[in-house]
């Protein structure tokens, strides 16, 4: 018998299970996984050296496309900077729809998570319910900001436009016949927050179908339950966040323990597990978007009893109205500057985070006073939780690396900026 | 303004600014103690250069005990003083002051040039309200037609009134004031002519919002998207310095780069707007080769083969005496060290850069290099100066601007030339001559000096005197330089051009040293100082003299068989350009570098080599004062242009010589470096009046100097700049009774001819001239088929 | 008691045939599928796809060449040239828009005062051929004529909010 050590096994980074450009390079003794070495780097574009080239508000549209599941809770970590900076407070209406937001790109992002990792442990029915869930909250998206993904849609001082009065219906087409035209557009036929409400009532029993097919099921069980367990001092050595913490049975929650926008007016719970498993985590986050429905709930009841303005008047900062801008001089003015310089930060330094989906995601930003970031610093979770990768999987099997990969809710875009 | 610049150490006050303790010479404004010290107060009428206004009143502070706000730029400082800038009360001062100023302002943001670099936009961003209350109807005011180089937009003025300080104190020409008052207030040409200055386009930058703006750069380019580079101006000798602002490697325009001792914050429209020559639709894009009558583009390779074929052949066949090299005054150290070095290379040293000089005799004894006699600061400080042949403000209008400040200052500034030209500044005196009475008069101030100093008369000094004494107007000028105590005699571009020049320049010099004054020499091109200590004369080689050869004026009279034309249009650049053109045309061999093709080159031409111009090249040039600035290229040439100091170190090696080996164009300044004592002025000409005989002019003179707009290829291509009133100067001026004589009416046509070239111009009776003058501008296409600038020549009515 | 019940459930696959319940209701359900490209999602008015150039009813272009869009976009997609037309106004002699740079953003339209460069509803639109990606001025104002409608009716949808 020839005398097998252990040998290298290349993950990626064309696999379906790695989650975009992943690559692991696995050191495996048998099945048996001795050493995992991630590679990242191939997703880097160089957002925060980009920055530092852009006057402030330029770089919003590039914060989306960093953690590219949570578009809008990484702009608000950077503007939440800028406004650190500048000293501003948005308008109310304006942090509650910030909130919402918020709220609905964590469904958004759990969602994807939650599909994507049953699919990876192979339950293909999960990802498509999730994925057609998703279109619902993507459709909120496009009717804010007028895209999908890549809203640019939380400036310095509140946000772009305020939420709109009608959403968009499907159009008749020969492949659908009124009737069914109808019960598509049931839920549209009112504003934004009606439609949105509609999501937030019929969204729980969603849930409770995805738990159906997964929570009790003894395959996700077999496949999840004492895989990768992190303990709650090491997940807090280890810099973990959000649920990756929370699964650990750490109570921390940005949104509770440095409230930002609203989220201290707002009633809700933080669920934390105890074993620090894959399947606690998997419970963790399935709360979350409970949780998530009743913050919504709560804004939208909020928003629809106190109209008003989404931005500062400030137009040191914040450009005019367009109908101001075209017939008054000063507003003529600040929109000029604000669209070619921008405006200028004080000189100092500011971070702020966010309690995006996947954990705690930051902005630091360091101001020369100019109109551009004299240095940028974008904290994400997902990179702290890959590099506990190799931790988490040694003394596995080969099948539950990918397991781990699912839990972990890697998302390339932000861990190589 | 008028006040003498008093030198000694004045009585400084303290005051407190925003809480800091600052130090200020008593009697100056608040806003000059703050600026220094780093404390912005928003301004619009206040500009450093200008007598004060405090029309705008935008700077107001606050100052204690003062029961209002006041202006700063208006408030003398006082000893003890405090005053807040940012305090409440300023703040809604400075706010209340701002929205008054937009009220009337049209919303013109986005169409306006000045969008971006506005000092209305970012003081409205800094101090003003985010929202206007002014709902009236705003005021519209109508445009006024300025000339081709500056546009208006006169709705947009917010009266802080730097373009009439300007033209009135800097330009001279109070061609702008403001009329009518209150909200009718407008700024206008009293005239509708325009405005007219050579420095009009300061205007441009001074404005603060887009009144005022480039007519050439209209519309062309953001104030953001622009690249700013250092550059030198590369028309006069006073080597302004610029910025020169391109986009994706075309240059949009060029503003003044402040320099104190050179340009101070100005520079004059020619340097401002030549860059529109850069891109002429003649640029030459490829090397062109003469096949028998027809031309054909070329690879370099071809192009440089034939050129050394050319050259040796000529070489070959007749001697490398039958080489020649006419170089352009404005060619860059580099450039012309390299050029002189190759042709001495191949043993010939007919080199010259002297296209408009009609007088050599004094090659042997001439200094160094033609020196300003002092610095260019200097200038403003004389107390006396007698400027010789020059019309100061289109030569050089820098100097002229140096020239005025020292004559408003009490300065006696005196002309003695061929014309009474349109100054800017009071004269001390202006002693209209004939040219050909130049010398004489010359030696009769000499006289008077001699005389006032109660010295013997120089030797041979008789020779010019022509028995004539000294006359009152003689003994004022004398007396003038003598008692000045800084004084300045400076020969001009009509010395140059005379044919006598070298007996004025001795006699000047002279004069100069009796008088204890500066000789001064104007000279033409920018950079003749440095064409003459890098050998590009045919008499000396870099730091030392050497074996000499033909000047220019010997190149014309005896053609030689081979020429290399350095950037030199014979047609347009040279004192004689009939026979100039004869001599080129005569040559068999034609090797011309140029960043133009012209139909004129094409037919003498043998090999057109395409080089750069000055955005595109590096380089360093010499001013009048002797001041090396280098400078480095910034755009790269349209095609296959090349900077010529690459093609000449290419030419080196093919023609087998040594040390052409340059990577880089610092080697070649480092090695010119090392050559040449440039640190020390030269001293001046000492009277040699020996072998100098006085050269007779005879008959009907025809005189006339290149225009401020002809002055070199690249000028002449400046589209903008020859559309203005000065590049239209197509006339032969006579004095009325000179017209009178030949049955000349004022505006009838008349044909002019020297020797046997004749032109068609329009006569134009100026009184101011000397009866046996004609004053025809060189640089024009229509006088380009006449013979030398001072010359006979016969007028006739068609 | 638990332990019992946990065997018994574990025992006959009770939660397996649950899912399966599940998936089985959901195999009788309407379909979420919009079946492209007879069908379409809904789009709001403030939906940023291709870019136009408009006119004003009267068929002048609105485009005045201020450079604001060309300034602000962050991936400097917008390449723009001017100078004054024969009638000495301000406009643009090159107006290219580099669809591979372009992030779709918005802030182009935003920027833009005169409501000339908008962003349209399409969203399908592809190249064959290298250079095609770069969108030139004479297409531009195309797709604006082409659109005017639908680009007038978003806009004046979405005015109270901007």
């Amino acid at each position: 018998m020839p005398e097998i050590s252990s040998y290298t096994v290349n993950f990626g980074p064309q696999h379906p299970a790695a989650h975009g450009v992943l690559r692991l390079v696995l050191e495996m003794d048998g099945e048996v996984v001795r050493r995992v070495d991630p590679h990242i780097g191939l997703l880097h574009r160089a957002t925060e050296k980009l920055a530092e080239t852009k006057p402030f508000n330029q770089s919003i549209g590039y914060m989306d496309r960093l953690d590219y599941v949570s578009m809008m809770c990484n702009e608000h970590a950077y503007v939440l900077a800028i406004e650190k900076l500048l000293g501003l407070e948005p308008p109310l209406r304006a942090q509650y729809i910030r909130v919402l937001f918020d709220e609905l790109t964590r469904i958004l992002n759990h969602l994807l998570w939650l599909g994507a990792h049953a699919l990876d442990v192979g339950a293909m029915t999960v990802f498509l319910y999730c994925f057609a869930k998703r279109e619902d909250l993507m459709d909120c998206y496009e009717a804010v900001s007028g895209t999908r993904m890549h809203a640019t849609y939380y400036r310095p001082g509140g946000v772009y436009r305020d939420l709109p009065m009608r959403m968009p219906h499907y159009q008749p087409s020969p492949k659908r016949s009124q009737k069914d035209l109808e019960r598509l557009n049931r839920a549209r036929q009112g504003s934004m927050l009606d439609y949105i409400e509609h999501f937030a009532a019929e969204f729980p029993h969603c849930i409770d179908e995805y738990e159906t097919l997964l929570t009790d099921n003894r395959i996700w069980k077999q496949r999840l339950v004492d895989v990768a367990v992190v303990d709650p001092e090491r997940a807090l050595q280890l810099g973990f966040t959000g649920p990756m913490l929370r699964g650990s049975g750490v109570e921390w929650d940005l949104r509770k323990k440095q409230p930002y926008a609203v989220y201290d007016q707002l009633a809700f719970d933080i669920p934390v597990g105890t074993n620090g498993d894959c399947y606690d985590r998997y419970l963790v986050r399935v709360e979350e978007m409970r949780q998530s429905v009743r913050l919504i709930t709560q804004c939208v009841d909020w928003l629809r009893a106190n109209p008003g303005p989404v931005m500062v008047a400030d137009h040191k900062v914040a450009p005019p109205s367009r109908e101001e801008m075209k017939d008054d001089m000063e507003s003529l003015i600040h929109h000029f500057k604000l669209f070619t310089e921008g405006y200028c930060v004080p000189e100092g330094e500011a971070y702020a985070a966010v309690e995006a989906p996947k954990g705690e995601f930051g902005a630091y930003i360091v101001s020369d006073g100019a109109n551009k970031p004299y240095r940028l610093k974008l904290r994400a979770p997902g990179f702290a939780h890959l590099a506990a990768m190799d931790e988490m999987s040694r003394g596995h099997m080969l099948a539950d690396v990918v397991t781990i990969i699912g839990t972990l809710d890697v998302v390339f875009g932000e861990i190589d900026r | 303004m008028n006040a003498r610049v008093d030198r000694s150490e004045p009585e400084m006050v303290t005051l407190e600014v925003d809480g800091v303790e600052l130090q200020a010479p008593k009697g100056s404004m608040l806003i000059q103690a703050t600026d220094p010290a780093g404390i912005d107060i928003p301004r619009f009428c206040y500009h450093r250069k200008l007598s004060i206004a405090a029309n705008c009143r935008m700077c107001l502070v606050e100052v204690e005990r003062a029961p209002k706000p006041l202006p700063a730029c208006a408030t003398p400082v006082a000893e003890g003083m405090k005053v807040w800038t940012r305090s409440k009360g300023a703040v809604a001062a400075q706010r209340g002051v701002m929205e008054f100023l937009l009220i009337n302002h049209p919303l013109d943001c986005p169409i306006c040039d000045q969008g971006g670099e506005c000092e209305l936009q970012d003081l409205s961003m800094g101090f003003g309200r985010s929202l206007s209350r002014f709902s009236e109807r705003k005021r519209v005011v109508k445009d006024e037609d300025l000339g081709p180089l500056v546009a208006t937009e006169m709705t947009r003025c917010i009266h802080c009134t730097r373009c009439v300080r300007f033209l009135d104190e800097i330009a001279g020409q109070y061609e702008l004031g403001g009329m009518y008052r209150g909200e009718h207030m407008e700024i206008s040409t009293f005239s509708g002519r325009g405005v007219r200055s050579e420095l009009s386009g300061n205007i441009i930058d001074l404005c603060p919002v887009g009144a005022l703006t480039s007519k050439p750069f209209r519309f062309r380019a953001r104030a953001w998207e622009m690249l700013s580079h250092p550059g030198i101006a590369p028309h006069d000798a006073i080597g302004s310095n610029l910025y020169i602002h391109q986009v994706q490697g075309t240059v949009k325009r060029v503003v003044p780069r402040d320099n104190e001792k050179i340009n101070e914050s100005w520079i004059a429209d020619r340097d401002r707007f030549s860059y529109e020559g850069v891109y002429s639709p003649d640029r030459l894009q490829r090397p062109l080769l003469r096949r028998g009558d027809t031309w054909e583009e070329v690879k370099w390779q071809d192009a440089l083969q034939a050129t050394v074929m050319g050259l040796q052949r000529t070489v070959g066949e007749y001697g490398t005496e039958q080489l020649g090299a006419w170089v352009s005054p404005s060619a860059t150290l580099e450039e012309m060290y390299l050029l002189g070095r190759l042709l001495r290379g191949l043993g010939c040293h007919n080199i010259d850069h002297r296209l408009r000089q009609a007088d050599f005799r004094d090659d042997t004894v001439a200094p160094a290099f033609p020196y300003l006699g002092l610095p260019l600061v200097d200038v403003e400080r004389l107390d006396a100066a007698l400027v010789i042949g020059s019309y100061t403000r289109w030569d050089l209008p820098l100097f002229n601007h140096r020239l005025r400040k020292a004559a408003l200052a009490g300065g006696k500034v005196m002309f003695l030339n061929p014309r009474a030209f349109d100054w800017n500044f009071p004269l001390a005196d202006e002693y209209v001559v004939s040219v050909r009475d130049f010398a004489v008069e010359l030696a009769l101030i000499v006289a008077a000096l001699a005389e006032y100093k109660a010295v013997a008369r120089p030797e041979r000094l008789d020779t010019w005197l022509a028995r004539r004494a000294p006359t009152a107007v003689h003994r004022r000028i004398a007396e003038r330089l003598a008692q000045g105590e800084r004084s300045g005699v400076f020969v001009g571009a009509l010395v140059e051009a005379h044919p006598a020049g070298a007996e004025l320049r001795a006699l000047a010099a002279l004069l100069a040293e009796l008088s204890g004054s500066g000789y001064g020499v104007l000279s033409q091109g920018a950079n003749s100082a440095g064409a003459w200590q890098v050998g590009a004369i045919p008499q000396r080689q870099p730091g030392h003299a050497g074996k000499s050869g033909l000047n220019l004026r010997q190149m014309i009279e005896e053609p030689r068989r081979g020429l290399i034309l350095f950037n030199v249009e014979p047609e347009f650049d040279c004192w004689d350009s009939a026979a100039a053109q004869q001599a080129v045309a005569a040559a068999e061999f034609v090797l011309v570098f140029s960043p133009y093709v012209t139909e004129a080159m094409r037919a003498y031409a043998d090999v057109i080599l395409p080089m750069a111009t000055f955005t595109e090249t590096a380089g360093t040039f010499v001013n009048a004062e002797g001041l090396w600035q280098s400078f480095s290229g910034l755009t790269k040439p349209p095609g296959e242009a090349r900077p010529a100091w690459r093609i000449l170190r290419v030419l080196g090696n093919q023609l087998g010589l040594e040390g052409f080996e340059y990577n880089a164009p610092n080697e070649i300044y480092s090695e010119i470096r090392e050559l040449i004592d440039h640190g020390t002025p030269p001293a001046l000409p000492k009277w040699q009046p020996a072998g100098l005989e006085p050269v007779k002019l005879d008959g009907l003179l025809r005189v006339g100097t290149t225009g401020i707009y002809a002055l070199d290829p690249l000028v002449r291509r400046a589209a903008a700049l020859q559309r203005t009133v000065q590049a239209d100067d197509a006339l032969a001026y006579l004095a009325p009774q000179t017209a009178a004589r030949l049955g000349i009416e004022g505006g009838a046509q008349v044909r002019v001819c020297q020797r046997s070239q004749a032109v068609q111009l329009r006569a134009h009776l100026d009184p101011d001239l000397p009866a046996d003058t004609v004053w025809i501008s060189a640089g024009l296409s229509a006088t380009a088929a006449l013979g030398p600038m001072i010359g006979q020549l016969t007028v006739e009515c068609l | 008691m638990q332990a019992i019940r946990d065997l018994f459930n574990s025992f006959l696959l009770i939660e397996l045939l649950q899912g399966l319940r599940l998936t089985g209701r959901h195999l009788f359900t309407r379909k979420y599928t919009v079946e492209y490209p007879e069908e379409r999602a809904p789009q709001s008015p403030r939906f940023r796809g291709l870019h136009a150039l408009r006119r004003y009813p009267n068929g002048e272009e609105r485009c005045i060449a201020c450079k604001l869009c060309e300034a602000v976009c962050p991936a400097l997609a917008i390449t723009i040239e001017a100078e004054p037309r024969a009638d000495g106004t301000r406009r643009t002699t090159r107006y290219d828009i580099d669809l591979f740079k372009c992030i779709y953003c918005g802030f182009c339209e935003e920027s833009c005062p005169v409501d000339s460069i908008v962003e349209t509803r399409i969203y399908e639109y592809h190249f064959e051929r290298r250079g095609e990606n770069i969108i030139h001025k004479q297409e531009l104002l195309a797709l604006g004529d082409q659109y005017e409608q639908q680009l007038a009716k978003d806009r004046a949808a979405d005015a109270p909010y901007r």
